[in-house]
């Protein structure tokens, strides 16, 4: 059931200022050479960059950068520490903490701040750095957003967990391991072409099928990599939008939602109820159903995660998105939505707090026709990224458009 | 040789004033622990064993045996009072053996006709890692579980002590329930479920908390269990049974180690199949 405040959000939501994204810039995804605040401030320079108009650092009124703080030795006052590298001084700045969908929420906050009335520019971002710690502390970071005092006591990390859905998965429907196959050679097909992804090449269905065993039946070709990186996008009211850009990319629907943390807490752990409420909340908002997306940044962050984002994101009927996968619905330009034409977190690489506002990176960029043109989808108007927290305890969705 | 009963993946000899656990695996004919297995958790397979017969109160607990795991797990209380006797007693052997026995009983441990031999390296690799975990250094770079955070849910994960609100059973127990309603009932459930899904993590998949043992093992396994109550629960399946996993596998939850760190074992429940 949505709460009171959800629905007093839709109503002002739709009757207030429209929030347009007007610049956006990533990093590189993958081993990075550079610290926190060198991969910060790439990140904001890029996004600063593709602002054509009249724009400043100066113009920001406030940021929200999300970051789990994985790498990088740095816990406290994140935010702070990284937007005096990037110009943007004495304006209220916070790290926003939500796992993996840390700046998916980012860019939620910043929406709401311009929503509110309280800000006209506002930037989201995110940021993390996966390898500067080695293997044995990165191995601490890979489940600690679950309930760790149940799941972590039952030995599991993320693998494990997506490990028991995916097999839960094949058993209740028409579905095998190939279909999860298919998933990783089409992200690694899309993502070969993406020159900011961290693993720039093509698989073959047999290599991803026989990959390494992580967590039976997950292969390392099942598996994203740990990925350092930073994106940045830049968000401004309709009566400022257009003095930033003539191409402004529209915020057409915001929905989140939250979930139990625990697998075991939930009635089915092969659908993700915090990403079926977002998603219709966003869609809600935008006036569009699902058919009507013509591309979708969704957070396989592990081959099955796609499987089920199809269905609770409603690309695929409930139990359909092994079909999906197998059929390439999601293939660049093959069916009616694309599916992570970046690459996803599978091969463009998921620096976990980066992840959501980098989705908006991409997102922003196919509906302004400024993708590689190898990659881009074809009449692009409207897109959504869909970006998930843990095992699905959190989840944030939005719908852009290139039309108010 | 008397034949043995096999309980939670003990063998256990049943007498009127006592109960004798005992450890299944020998090596050059000495009774040895299981790779998750010690005192403790034989003492608890003993108490919850006699607990079937007869109420179990107020036991005379040795060191060796962590009494607060013993209680949690079986709600049999350690003996405190210094002016009276306990009415029981846990009394250790230096062969993985343990006995529950009334107090002034005479045991005769029985000599029981189940031994399965164990590779003498992977026993002691097995036990030179809980050596290092259990070093009070020693912190591994796994989730950091307290022993306050450990400790505050131990009855839950110990002894599966639930909640009950009408006829719904709630497990794990929560703070506040939506869909439940007040559940403020104590209800225990019973310690078997059925197997909807399962994972074996490989070695370099696995937790850091169990980096030292997870190669010896090959991996480590979970499986998600819906309880015959209703609830569900993941849970590691034991370390010293090599049964294939499968869907609807019925299954039985014992105590076991999980990993130590600090100087302080992390016990719970393990699944282990359902096949004496």
């Amino acid at each position: 059931m949505q709460g009171r405040g959800y629905e007093m959000l839709h109503h002002a939501a739709t009757n207030m200022v429209d929030v347009a994204v007007v610049g956006a810039g990533q990093t590189k995804y993958g081993n990075h050479p550079s610290g926190l605040k060198g991969m910060w401030a790439e990140a904001a320079s890029r996004a600063f960059a593709s602002i054509d108009g009249d724009f400043s650092p100066a113009s920001i009124d406030e940021a929200f950068i999300g970051s789990i703080a994985f790498g990088g030795s740095q816990l406290g006052n994140t935010a702070a520490l990284l937007t005096e590298h990037s110009a943007m001084d004495n304006i209220p700045v916070r790290r926003v903490e939500n796992a993996c969908a840390s700046s998916g929420f980012a860019f939620r906050d910043a929406w709401m701040a311009i929503k509110s009335g309280q800000a006209d520019v506002v930037v989201a971002g995110g940021i993390e750095k996966m390898n500067d710690l080695t293997a044995e502390r990165k191995r601490y970071w890979l489940g600690v957003s679950g309930d760790t005092e149940w799941e972590r006591l039952a030995g599991l990390t993320f693998p494990g967990t997506y490990a028991l859905m995916a097999r839960r998965y094949f058993h209740e429907f028409d579905s095998t391991h190939d279909d999860l196959v298919n998933v990783s050679v089409k992200n690694h097909f899309h993502g070969a072409k993406n020159p900011l992804a961290h693993i720039r090449k093509e698989v073959s269905f047999e290599k991803a099928a026989g990959g390494f065993m992580v967590a039976d039946p997950l292969t390392l070709y099942d598996c994203c990599p740990t990925s350092d990186g930073a994106s940045c996008v830049v968000l401004a009211a309709d009566h400022v939008a257009r003095q930033f850009t003539d191409t402004p990319i529209w915020v057409k629907g915001a929905g989140a939602a939250s979930d139990h943390l625990a697998l075991h807490d939930r009635p089915s752990i092969t659908q993700l109820k915090a990403t079926q409420q977002a998603a219709e909340r966003a869609y809600r908002m935008a006036g569009i159903e699902a058919r009507d997306i013509d591309l979708a940044e969704v957070h396989d962050c592990f081959t099955i995660a796609e499987v089920l984002a199809t269905e609770d994101l409603g690309f695929a009927g409930r139990g359909e998105g092994g079909r999906f996968a197998r059929e390439g619905s999601g293939v660049l330009n093959q069916g009616r939505t694309t599916i992570n034409p970046s690459g996803g977190l599978k091969s463009k690489g998921h620096p976990l707090g980066a992840t959501g506002t980098g989705q908006v990176v991409e997102v922003f960029k196919q509906l302004r026709g400024e993708v590689e043109s190898e990659r881009q989808v074809r009449d692009a108007t409207n897109a959504l990224t869909h970006n998930v927290g843990g095992s699905g305890a959190t989840c944030a969705v939005h719908v852009f458009g290139r039309e108010r | 040789m008397m034949s043995a009963e096999v309980w939670m993946g003990y063998l256990v000899d049943h007498a009127e004033d006592y109960t004798v656990v005992q450890s299944p695996f020998t090596m050059n004919g000495v009774r040895v622990f299981g790779a998750d297995s010690d005192a403790t958790t034989l003492a608890v397979a003993g108490v919850l064993h006699r607990l079937q017969h007869e109420t179990v109160d107020k036991i005379g607990i040795p060191d060796g045996i962590d009494a607060n795991t013993v209680t949690l797990a079986t709600s049999a209380h350690q003996h405190e009072e210094e002016a009276t006797e306990p009415l029981w007693d846990l009394l250790l052997s230096d062969e993985a053996t343990v006995v529950l026995a009334r107090q002034g009983a005479t045991v005769e441990l029985p000599v029981l006709d189940v031994e399965i031999e164990v590779d003498p390296d992977f026993h002691g690799a097995i036990q030179v890692a809980w050596e290092e975990e259990l070093h009070e250094a020693h912190v591994s770079q796994g989730a950091y579980i307290s022993r306050s955070q450990y400790e505050e849910a131990a009855s839950s994960r110990l002894s599966l002590q639930g909640q009950q609100s009408g006829s719904a059973i709630v497990w794990p127990p929560r703070f506040s329930d939506t869909v439940h309603g007040e559940t403020n009932d104590t209800h225990v459930l019973k310690p078997t479920g059925t197997v909807q899904s399962w994972t074996t993590l490989s070695a370099a998949g696995a937790p850091s908390e169990f980096s030292l043992r997870a190669p010896l093992l090959g991996g480590i396994s979970t499986v998600f269990l819906q309880l015959d109550e209703g609830p569900y629960g993941v849970f590691l399946t034991v370390d010293d049974e090599d049964t294939p996993l499968s869907m609807d596998l019925a299954m039985e939850l014992v105590l076991r180690r999980i990993y130590a760190q600090e100087g302080f074992i992390r016990y719970g429940l393990k699944a282990r199949a359902i096949q004496d």
